[in-house]
Parts: structure tokens; C-alpha cells; sequence
């Protein structure tokens, strides 16, 4: 569904990603891990078009995006939720579910999936009509989430939907996700820095660190957890050599 | 008592005439980060638009003849017109860059209108009758009030008003909010940040077009620097008031007016002459003290 | 190759060196070829040129990019005013000086260097307070400044004259007199840059979160460089008043600014040979299209451009460096061998940046 090949991004000096290849097939979900700076929300900004790599290639469904504008990425059906909940703070909740619909050419579905997502979010119903920047920082998360998702998304792009989050309320946000992807067929690219959280959430883990991709593979093959730690860390020479001998 | 209300209403005029500019310059800065500059010339563009190009002292009217509706209309357009170029030609292709060199920019684009009015209208400032009947003064026992400033008053709140609807109540208006507050985040959920852009250059121009009427009814003549002191206190007006923010754009317009007009009542004699400099060092206050703003939205720290 | 320390004393000081040769060597000449004319023009350059590489030791180094230095140049040639003035005129017109202004007149360098201590004061006062903001904050509080600075000049009637005039002021300031104080700012630039605090400077505007982990207090070096940059800038107001032996406040404000940051840009805002090089070009181009307004006769027929082309000319030039050439004409670079990155942003998306790593 997503095939990145060779994706390097600069800013100015700084080399955020170098040479990062990556694969997402449809309905899976897949954990990029890493820690901070490591690239992770350099990588979800490049494939939502926020940046402009310096080589490389993305492809969506067999169609180049890369070097689209972020909003006709968005048409594809990608969207980005990034890290530190960029609710918009004086619009309405209802404004703020909303506003992703207005471009769309077919608006018929919208309340419907509002509807549906208040389900799941009733706690948004509440604030209904409340500026987004009054609520929780839970209540933001799943704001931002529902948000993306009112745009019909087929592949959701989650950016460390865990930082600054109660547990429990990350563990809703995670089943949340989850379940949205049984019943509507979504695929999900989501970052985390918990490789604990990742291992119960995700079909396949991607570690990435200074900005290469260091180690990927099967959840259930990296079960025990140390081959992430020892990439995570950065202690290891079979790391090392995993970077040599990725494509 | 009298002193007062007359202060009161001479202060709410001139801050509709500064909200006014200053929701202008709002709304680009929220969405850009710009800091246009060449709004002051875009006001001024929008009184020239008025007369016949000439080198004459007196101004010979031509748009400013035709019926008010048509005329308000055409000047409108013409100074949309020209905010629209000014983003093709120059701000769409330095999109990326830091708000100074988009300052900058910004200059530059001021100082080629100002030479290009100067070019064609010449250097002599000119005399010029627009609505002369406002200066009609109308009388409440003691008080005396200057029809133009019930009509600037009135027409602020009008164009407010709209502006209000335009962007509480349509979808255009709720992405414009969105794109003024995160303009990026606004991208990623599809949002067209062209479209945006475009209309909020549009927007700006018919709030350039209206206060270069009401300005030059007011001062009754026309220079090539007319709009630059609106453009500067209305731009004082948004940092004041929050940038990026245009409800602080306003209240800081009316805010900046209040002080302007009340510092110069209230002032010692010997201060008077200097009363701008005390608004600008509210600005450097502003800065440093409250840098959100009156009214501050939620990502304005770390954007300015 | 095998770096001596005396090689790298060389390779330092070449850049400096061959920039000042070839800025009196480029004066010498067209005084010496030209007429009156363009031994005027090429006195009000060499002042510009002081204030654009004055201007520079702050913008250069910091990144912060100053619309208020122009105030400084008006504080300056103000004080050049009040000192060298005939006193008779000065107890007429300018009553609230000080009754050493009042009934003194002094010699040309007090007057300079009275100027450029007044700048760095005011500038050592406004710096401390405002240092402390970032990027456009700083920018538009700098622009503050330098309203202030003309509101008051403009109103301070027994002390400025007000909007009126200033005359009779002594006319000091010829091409060689104003080369030799542009040579000297040009190697207060070149000095202050690969100084521990310039360098410093360079690495917070590079990589502010780096530098502030190395424990440099980015306010002291700003600071310091807003101060010297005010001082240098005020030394070019001083000369720029007993070179026209004529002020008005007015000369002072957005007209003047613009044409400075224009000298800048297009130069290349991030080192010296950019501010040299900036003046240099925005001189030729604006004479050229001057000369071309005046009419420009081939054959028997005289072509002339309208009047105000030259404005509008270098707007839309300006415009076109920032839209292809960023980093200026120098692409902020020393004059060869010195290599040095430009801070350009390559954000992707529109205007906001960053959105995290």
C-alpha cells in the first residue's frame, strides 16, 4: 500500500533521515520506534508532504506522492495525526471534527461519521461545542484522531499518540485505533517511543535511530524484546550490520 | 463629562478606522507569518484608484464620480486586484522563508507601489473632495459628532460583522480559522492552502479598499505615503492584540486608538508631541511582557 | 597540504585584506577618473557602506535581522549636528542642548566619535532589554525603535530643530575620508566576526539549541554585537551629516532603511563581503538607472526613462534575490576560501515551521 525507497531529509546541515526504506501493506499496523530525534516524525511529515526530502521515492497505492501538496496527499486518503495534538485551539469541537470535510467533494457521509466516531469518543459529544483548546490533553488526542478519521482515511499516520497521555488513556486511544481498523479497513503507520506499548499493538516494528532504519521484522519474531533494545540503544553490533544488510 | 464622551467617540473612530487595517494585516500574518508592509501602499492605492492620473494639484475625480455603490465596488476590486498580484508575483515564491526576509519582501513590494503611484500621479500631494457632505457635523446638546465618524464607526461594524459570518458560518470561513491557527495542520487534513491564501489576500485588499475611502474622506487630500502611518498603527494594533488572532487584530486596533487618543487628552502639554513614541513602546512592552497578545491563541508562542 | 600557523594567520587574514584592497583601489580610481559628481557619489557609498557593514556586525552574526539601525544613524548624525554647528546658531535654534553644545563647537572626530558612544549607549539600553526576543520579535521591536527614534527627533523642537532642517553644518567628509572609516568598519566586521563572541554569535544563530547547551548566554553575545554594530552605525550618521552638511529627520526613516537592508540583501545578509559587495552593486544599478532617467542619447535621438524607474527597479530586484538568490549575490560567503553555510530554512510546507523532528 505504502512503498518508501531511499528517503533522505536535510534540514539545513542536519540530516534527519538517510537512505529510510519502509513498506506498509493494506490493513496492517505498523510501529515505527525509536528514540527522540531519531527521525520518526520527520519520516510521517515526509510521507504527509509537510517536508520536502532530498531523495527518495514514496508511493501510495502504486501512484508517486512524493513532492504533492500536503492537502492533495490528504485527498489521496493519508492523514497525519502529528505529535503534540495540533487541535485547533479556538475552533470548536465540532468545528475542529468538521473542518477536514469541507474540501471533500462528497459530503453525504459526514454526519454519519460523526456520528459513528462519538461512539467511540462520547466524551467529545460533551464538549460539542466548546473551544478545542479548553479540553484535556486526552480529549484533544482523541479529538485529533477522530478528526483524521472524518476525512476517510484508508491509511492513518499516528505521531506518539502516547506522549504527555495518562497510560490508561493511551491504552483507550490504542483499542480505539484498533478496533477503527477491523471495521473500516485501516491501515496504521503509528510512532511510539514505548516498545512495550508497540509490541502488544502492531503486526510489524520498524527501529529507527539517527535517522536509518535499524532493524525491522515480524512483532511476534522480536517478541522477547531485546534485538529492539540492543537497536533502540544503540549498544549493539548486530545493528550495525542490520543497517549494512537492509535494502 | 462632555470631554469625555467627545474623547470616547473620537477614539472609537479612529480604532474602527485601525481595526479595520489592522484585521487586514491579521488575517495575512496568521496564515503567512507576513507582515505586509505594502498594506499601507495598498490603502493608498485605493485613493489614487479614484481620480484621473495627473500631475495637477487639485484632484480631478473619475471612479470617485461614479455612484457610491459602484464606486465602493470598483475601488474594492482594483485594490483586491492588486494584493492578489502582489502575492503571485513576490509572496507565493518565497513561501518557506523566515517571517524578516517575508518583511522584507514586503518592503520591497511597498516601495515599488509607492514610486509606481509616484510615477504616474507625480510627487505633489493633492487636494481631493470625497463625501464632503460627512464632515456635516451633527449635535446632541453639547456634543458634536462628525457624521464620517458615526459613518467609519458604522461601516467597521458592518464589514466586522461580515467578516464574523464569513468566517463563523461557512466552511470557507471555519478552514480560513483553521489555516490562521495551524496553518500546516490545516494542509494535512486537506485544506487547500492556496485557496486560503488567495482569499485572505482578497480579504485584506476590500479592507484596504474601505479604509482608503474613509481615510481619504477624512483628510481630504492624497499622498503618495498617505496609507504608510494607518499601515503602521494598524500593524502595531495586531501585535498588541495577539498576532494571528483576529479578534486581537481588532481589539487591538480599538486598544492602540483608546491610548493614542486618550494619551493626547491626557498627556502633559510637553509630552503631547511625543505621544507616538509612548504607543510604540507599548508595542516593545507587548513584546516583552505578553508576547500573546491581548488575546492570544493557542500556537502563538512559538510563532513569533 | 600542511597547515602552518602562519599559513592560517594568512588564510584568515586574506579575505579582510583582498575585500579592503579592492574597496580602495575601486575608490581611488574613480576618483581619480571621474568629476565632482562622482566624488560625491562615491563619498555617500563609502557612508552607506559603513552603515551596511556596521548593520551587518549584527545581522551577519545574530540572524536577527534589524529594521531599527537607521535610528541608530539618525542618533549619530544628530550629535555630529549639535557639536560641530555654528554655536550662535545653536543658542537660536536649539535651546534645550546642553550649554556645552550650546556654546562650543568641536573638531570633527569628538563629533564622530560622540556619535558612534551615543548609538552604542541607546543601543546598550534598548539591546538589554529587547536581546531577549527572537526572530521576528525582535525584528518588529526594532522597528518600534526606530519609530520612536523619528517621533521623537521629529518633535523635540529646542533640541533637534524638529522637522526643520539642520544647517551649516561642516562639510568634513571626502572619498578619502570616508574610505578610510569604511576600511576601519570593514575590519571591525571582519574582526568581530572570528572573535570568541562572534563565533559564539554565529553558532546560536546556526544552531540555537546547541549553542545555549554549550553555555554560551546567547543574550551577553547578542548584546555585545547590537552594541558594536549601534556604535559602528552611529559613526556612519556622524559622517553622513558633515558629508551633506545638511539633516532633516526625515532622511532617516523607511526610504533609508529599505535602501540599507536592500545593500544588505542583495549582497548576501551572512558576511562582510556580502555588505561590500551589496553596496557596491545597489550603487551601480541605482546609477545606472539614474543616468539612463536623465536620458540616455544614441544617435540623434535622446531615450529617457520616466522618473521613478530607479525606484521601482530595484524593488522588483529586490524582490528577485529574495525569490532566487536567498543568500545574496555572495551567497553570504567570505570572499573565497572561507567557506560558510547560509542559514536558509527548508521547511517543506508553507509558512509556519517545524512541527517537531
Amino acid at each position: 500500500m505504502l512503498e518508501i525507497k531511499g528517503l533522505a531529509v536535510s534540514y539545513g546541515a542536519t540530516t534527519a533521515l538517510a537512505g529510510v526504506a519502509l513498506h506498509v501493506e493494506a490493513q496492517e499496523a505498523v510501529c515505527v520506534v525509536g528514540p527522540n530525534g531519531a527521525g520518526k516524525s520527520t519520516l510521517m511529515a515526509a510521507i504527509a508532504g509537510g517536508v520536502s526530502p532530498r531523495a527518495g521515492s514514496i508511493t501510495y497505492e502504486g501512484k508517486p506522492i512524493l513532492g504533492m501538496r500536503p492537502e492533495n496527499i490528504a485527498r489521496q486518503g493519508i492523514s497525519l495525526v502529528p505529535e503534540g495534538r495540533h487541535v485547533f485551539g479556538t475552533l470548536t469541537v465540532e468545528e475542529n471534527l468538521f473542518i477536514g470535510t469541507y474540501a471533500m467533494a462528497d459530503r453525504r457521509h459526514a454526519a454519519a461519521d460523526a456520528e459513528m466516531l462519538l461512539g467511540y469518543f462520547p466524551r467529545l459529544k460533551e464538549r460539542w461545542r466548546q473551544p478545542a483548546g479548553r479540553l484535556s490533553g486526552g480529549e484533544q488526542q482523541m479529538l485529533v484522531i477522530a478528526r483524521a478519521l472524518m476525512t476517510r482515511p484508508r491509511l492513518l499516520l499516528v505521531d506518539e499518540p502516547s506522549l504527555g497521555l495518562a497510560p490508561k488513556i493511551v491504552d483507550t486511544v490504542y483499542e480505539t485505533l484498533l478496533s477503527l481498523r477491523r471495521e473500516r479497513q485501516l491501515t496504521l503507520l503509528i510512532n511510539e517511543q514505548s516498545s512495550e506499548r508497540m509490541l502488544r499493538f502492531s503486526d510489524r516494528i520498524y527501529v529507527i535511530r539517527n535517522g536509518r532504519i535499524l532493524l525491522h521484522g515480524r512483532t511476534e519474531e522480536l517478541r522477547d524484546g531485546e534485538a529492539i533494545a540492543r537497536a533502540y540503544f544503540g549498544f549493539d553490533d548486530k545493528a550495525d550490520a542490520a543497517l549494512e544488510a537492509a535494502p | 463629562m462632555i470631554n469625555l464622551i467627545q474623547t470616547l467617540i473620537d477614539a472609537l473612530a479612529l480604532g474602527s478606522l485601525y481595526a479595520l487595517a489592522a484585521l487586514g494585516i491579521g488575517l495575512l500574518f496568521g496564515i503567512l507569518r507576513l507582515i505586509n508592509f505594502s498594506y499601507g501602499d495598498l490603502i493608498t492605492l485605493g485613493a489614487y484608484a479614484l481620480i484621473v492620473p495627473s500631475a495637477d494639484a487639485v484632484a480631478n475625480m473619475f471612479i470617485g464620480n461614479w455612484p457610491a455603490a459602484l464606486m465602493i465596488v470598483a475601488v474594492c476590486l482594483i485594490v483586491v486586484i492588486a494584493a492578489l498580484l502582489s502575492d503571485a508575483l513576490v509572496f507565493s515564491h518565497i513561501r518557506r522563508a523566515e517571517p524578516s526576509t517575508l518583511m522584507i519582501a514586503s518592503f520591497a513590494v511597498s516601495y515599488v507601489i509607492q514610486n509606481g503611484i509616484l510615477m504616474v500621479y507625480g510627487a505633489r500631494p493633492k487636494s481631493a473632495n470625497l463625501w464632503s457632505d460627512l464632515s456635516y457635523q451633527i449635535t446632541f446638546g453639547e456634543l458634536h459628532i462628525p457624521l464620517l465618524q458615526i459613518v467609519t464607526i458604522a461601516a467597521t461594524l458592518v464589514l466586522m460583522a461580515g467578516l464574523t459570518l464569513l468566517l463563523k458560518r461557512t466552511s470557507l470561513g471555519i478552514q480560513m480559522r483553521a489555516a490562521a491557527e495551524d496553518f500546516k495542520m490545516a494542509r494535512y487534513l486537506g485544506v487547500r492552502g492556496n485557496m486560503v491564501i488567495g482569499l485572505a489576500f482578497a480579504l485584506s485588499g476590500v479592507l484596504a479598499a474601505v479604509a482608503a475611502l474613509l481615510l481619504l474622506t477624512q483628510t481630504g487630500s492624497l499622498s503618495q505615503t498617505m496609507g504608510t502611518p494607518l499601515m503602521l498603527f494598524a500593524f502595531i494594533a495586531t501585535v498588541v492584540g495577539g498576532m494571528g488572532s483576529l479578534l486581537g487584530a481588532a481589539a487591538g486596533g480599538f486598544a492602540v486608538a483608546f491610548a493614542s487618543v486618550f494619551l493626547q487628552a491626557y498627556l502633559p502639554e510637553e509630552f503631547r508631541p511625543f505621544r507616538d513614541s509612548f504607543v510604540f513602546a507599548i508595542v516593545i512592552l507587548m513584546l516583552l511582557f505578553r508576547p500573546s497578545g491581548l488575546i492570544p491563541t493557542k500556537a502563538l508562542v512559538e510563532r513569533v | 597540504m600542511i597547515e602552518t600557523p602562519s599559513g592560517r594567520l594568512l588564510r584568515g587574514l586574506l579575505p579582510p585584506v583582498l575585500v579592503m584592497l579592492g574597496v580602495a583601489i575601486l575608490t581611488v580610481i574613480a576618483v581619480q577618473l571621474g568629476g565632482d559628481d562622482l566624488s560625491l557619489t562615491i563619498t555617500e557609498t563609502l557612508i552607506r557602506l559603513t552603515v551596511v557593514v556596521g548593520l551587518s556586525i549584527f545581522v551577519g552574526n545574530s540572524g536577527i535581522v534589524s529594521f531599527g539601525h537607521i535610528g541608530f544613524m539618525c542618533i549619530g548624525a544628530y550629535v555630529a549636528a549639535w557639536a560641530t554647528c555654528n554655536p550662535m546658531w545653536k543658542q537660536l535654534m536649539l535651546t534645550g542642548l546642553p550649554t556645552m553644545l550650546q556654546e562650543n563647537q568641536y573638531p570633527f572626530l569628538v563629533a564622530v566619535a560622540g556619535g558612534g558612544i551615543l548609538a552604542a549607549f541607546v543601543g546598550l539600553i534598548l539591546g538589554a532589554a529587547i536581546l531577549r526576543l527572537s526572530g521576528i520579535a525582535a525584528s518588529i521591536a526594532t522597528f518600534a525603535f526606530l519609530a520612536i527614534v523619528n517621533n521623537v527627533y521629529s518633535n523635540w523642537d529646542t533640541v533637534t530643530a524638529a522637522t526643520s532642517s539642520i544647517i551649516g553644518i561642516p562639510v568634513e567628509v571626502d572619498p578619502y575620508m570616508a574610505l578610510a572609516f569604511a576600511l576601519c568598519a570593514i575590519a571591525i566586521a571582519f574582526w568581530f566576526k572570528d572573535t570568541r563572541m562572534g563565533l559564539m554569535l554565529r553558532a546560536s544563530r546556526d544552531d540555537g539549541v546547541a549553542a545555549r547547551a554549550s553555555g554560551v548566554s546567547i543574550l551577553k553575545v547578542r548584546l555585545v554585537a547590537f552594541v558594536l554594530s549601534a556604535f559602528v552605525v552611529g559613526v556612519g550618521g556622524t559622517l553622513w551629516a558633515q558629508f551633506l552638511g545638511v539633516l532633516t529627520v526625515d532622511m532617516f526613516y523607511l526610504p533609508m532603511t529599505f535602501m540599507t537592508l536592500a545593500m544588505l540583501i542583495v549582497g548576501g545578509m551572512g558576511s562582510v563581503t556580502g555588505a561590500v559587495v551589496g553596496t557596491i552593486a545597489v550603487t551601480v544599478f541605482v546609477q545606472l538607472f539614474r543616468a539612463m532617467e536623465g536620458g540616455v542619447t544614441v544617435g540623434a535621438t535622446t531615450f529617457a526613462l520616466p522618473q521613478g524607474t530607479q525606484e521601482i527597479a530595484l524593488g522588483i530586484a529586490m524582490a528577485l534575490i529574495l525569490i532566487f538568490l536567498p543568500a545574496g549575490l555572495t551567497r553570504s560567503r567570505e570572499l573565497r576560501l572561507r567557506r560558510q553555510r547560509a542559514a536558509t530554512g527548508d521547511t517543506g510546507l508553507g509558512a509556519p515551521a517545524s512541527l517537531g523532528s
